[in-house]
């Protein structure tokens, strides 16, 4: 079976990797370049090199030197398992059925059961060396940006990046290939692949993932600028009463609810937000929530869980994915051919 | 078949197992209900093995249900099938001793001759590439070209040429000329005689097809199917041995019906036409028995399953009572 699914693919395996080289020189080159500019910037300006910097320290400002070219296709990396499951997964079996190739197949000596899971097996696998290769290149290219913005935990950098990739184009691939065992038409199959994917990653990404693991809570003072330190998740700060109850209030002011008491302390009442608000305002009213027994509650996930998360978020994929090829199998070998 | 337990083994009580006695194909019962419709209704059929069968009857009679209920490809609601001895599975053994060509002939399109061969090479036990090559070879079609690009009789004897190259001991052909010009179709029925001759009883064949003369002239063998239910299985010969097509006067048929079946019926002025299937000796001397042919045979049982408004149109042609010799 496997020189079958070679003779089978060899044609689409070689644009597939044609297209991937293609993608690894734009990442590579660009990724060098940025590399050396970054490098050079930490030796101009240790300490206070970073992504955004202001004023005496305008010039160690590494925003200009990420290229758009290599970041439009990192962000564009997020389609690569979507194509997969399109391209690879839902013609699988949907293609064979409607050309009634799967008629020559699987009248051949071989079960059907054993025909699908060779060729499911081995595609599975180029799926995720896809993947692999795809998440390889783009982690490369995105060292700068991570030390620059230490923003690994957000959209289009988590999802970019690392292993999950891997389990998004192998669950991509799984959800490709039962739909079309399933709807028996490639087409119909496909739209449903992208419906199932992008919905499930949208839940994931929006829903699920920030509690993969119970988060943690710091409590600061009202008037401390804390936040978690390195590459943390942030997931919102809240304010808590004195006996730890959280607070809510009609009475609002720079986002933070404001006891009756503290919020006369605004000169002119809250009428006068309008225009900019001096820091020393903001901070009488804080002190007088501090003083009252409120408290900052900063929820977040810490940085060190970010490759506890790869690893939980890309297991979950690849176990879904291995139920939809299971399902798969199930059918394939008890429905009518 | 060894190595699967003997409950998933169909042996009926009458053999001792798939000798040259047994049967190719035995169904009993055979049942394919979809949602709504009923493919195929309680068909039982004997096919002996060495015999070249024929699988007639009108679209959606349930032919095609039937052979891929045959070859494993379906599984059937009710009733039960033997296919050389064995239940038809999903199991190496089953599936290389059936050959089955699915109508449309499906062979991957941008794949060259050369290239199925090795795709039946890896996926069977047994396997007879180079009858292949040899085979095409001598048709002149080319093995380095893809099937796509080949012409319909082509690709037609392609197909025929690899499911032959497993040397199957069945061999299930779901309409394999109906898209051929007559040409083609002839080259086709004759590599397909060749191969059973060659086989020397050791291959059976069931093909279905729309076209009467083909069939008579390589089948033996005849399954009329119509409205899902067998209405005719036996050998050729002996069916058109047992039916007559009897003219005489337009009288009560009572009395013939009491000792004969009546298969169809038509009559012109005070002349009747009757294709009748003899259940014994006929006695009436009111009526001319003739010799019947296979189309107005098919024909016949074929009209008598269809609607009424069909059934004239197909009803045995009227003939002369002085009975010239056709």
């Amino acid at each position: 079976m496997t020189w079958v699914v070679w003779r089978q693919y060899r044609l689409p395996g070689a644009i597939a990797l044609a297209l991937l080289a293609a993608f690894a020189a734009a990442e590579l080159t660009t990724g060098f370049q940025m590399a050396a500019a970054w490098h050079a910037l930490l030796q101009r300006c240790p300490g206070t090199a970073g992504a955004q910097q202001q004023g005496p320290d305008a010039a160690c400002s590494g925003g200009g030197i990420v290229g758009v070219l290599g970041n439009d296709l990192r962000v564009l990396s997020v389609l690569v398992p979507a194509l997969l499951g399109i391209l690879l997964g839902a013609p699988l079996v949907a293609h064979e059925l409607e050309t009634g190739t799967a008629g020559f197949a699987w009248t051949q000596g071989i079960t059907r059961g054993r025909w699908f899971l060779a060729k499911a097996g081995w595609l599975l696998l180029a799926a995720a060396l896809a993947g692999g290769a795809v998440t390889a290149l783009v982690t490369f290219w995105s060292g700068p940006v991570n030390a620059m913005r230490g923003a690994q935990f957000g959209g289009n950098y988590f999802d970019t990046q690392g292993i999950v990739p891997v389990g998004y184009a192998v669950f991509a691939t799984a959800a490709g290939i039962a739909a079309g065992v399933l709807l028996r038409r490639t087409l119909p199959a496909i739209v449903v692949t992208l419906g199932a994917f992008i919905g499930f990653r949208l839940l994931f990404v929006n829903v699920i993932r920030a509690h993969l693991m119970p988060a943690v809570t710091t409590v600061t003072s009202m008037t401390s600028t804390w936040s978690p330190p390195g590459i943390a998740w942030s997931l919102g700060a809240t304010v808590i009463g004195p006996s730890g109850q959280p607070f809510v209030s009609d009475i609002g002011f720079n986002g933070y609810p404001l006891t009756a008491a503290c919020a006369r302390l605004i000169p002119g009442g809250l009428a006068s937000q309008a225009g900019p608000v001096p820091p020393s305002v903001v901070n009488a009213a804080l002190s007088c929530m501090q003083r009252a027994g409120f408290r900052q509650a900063v929820t977040y996930q810490p940085g060190w869980r970010y490759w506890p998360f790869q690893g939980i978020e890309t297991v979950i994929y690849l176990l879904f994915a291995a139920a939809l090829v299971a399902v798969a199998w199930y059918v394939i070998r008890r429905r009518d051919a | 078949m060894s190595g699967d337990g003997p409950d998933r083994t169909l042996r009926p009580a009458a053999e001792a197992g798939p000798g040259p006695a047994a049967p190719a194909v035995r169904t009993e019962g055979l049942t394919k209900r979809y949602r709504r419709v009923t493919a195929l209704d309680n068909c039982s059929v004997t096919v002996p093995q060495g015999s070249i069968c024929a699988l007639v009857g009108p679209n959606g009679a349930g032919k095609t249900t039937l052979l891929r209920m045959l070859a494993g490809l379906a599984a059937p609601t009710a009733g039960r099938a033997a296919v050389l001895g064995a239940v038809p599975r999903q199991d190496p053994e089953f599936l290389a001793g059936v050959g089955f060509l699915a109508q449309e002939m499906p062979l991957y399109r941008r794949m060259t001759a050369e290239d199925h061969i090795g795709i039946g090479a890896h996926l069977n036990t047994r396997w007879d590439g180079g009858s292949v090559r040899d085979r095409l070879r001598a048709l002149g079609i080319p093995l380095d070209r893809a099937t796509g690009t080949l012409s319909g009789g082509q690709r037609a004897q392609v197909a025929l040429a690899l499911v032959l190259a497993k040397r199957p001991r069945l061999l299930l052909l779901d309409e394999p000329v109906a898209a051929l010009d007559p040409l083609a179709r002839r080259h086709f029925l004759a590599t397909l005689t060749e191969a059973v001759a060659a086989a020397e009883g050791d291959l059976t064949v069931v093909l279905s097809s729309h076209l009467v003369a083909d069939i008579e002239r390589v089948c033996d063998h005849l399954i009329l199917l119509a409205a899902a239910r067998v209405q005719l299985c036996g050998d050729t010969d002996d069916l058109l041995a047992g039916h007559k097509v009897l003219v005489g006067p337009g009288k009560d048929t009572a009395a013939l019906r009491r000792a004969h079946t009546v298969v169809q019926e038509s009559t012109v002025g005070r002349h009747a036409t009757l294709l009748v299937r003899l259940d014994g000796p006929l006695l009436d001397p009111d009526y001319q028995a003739e010799d019947v042919g296979l189309e107005e045979l098919v024909l016949g049982y074929m009209g008598a399953a269809a609607p009424a408004a069909y059934a004239a149109l197909t009803a045995v042609p009227a003939r002369e009572t002085t009975g010239e010799p056709r």
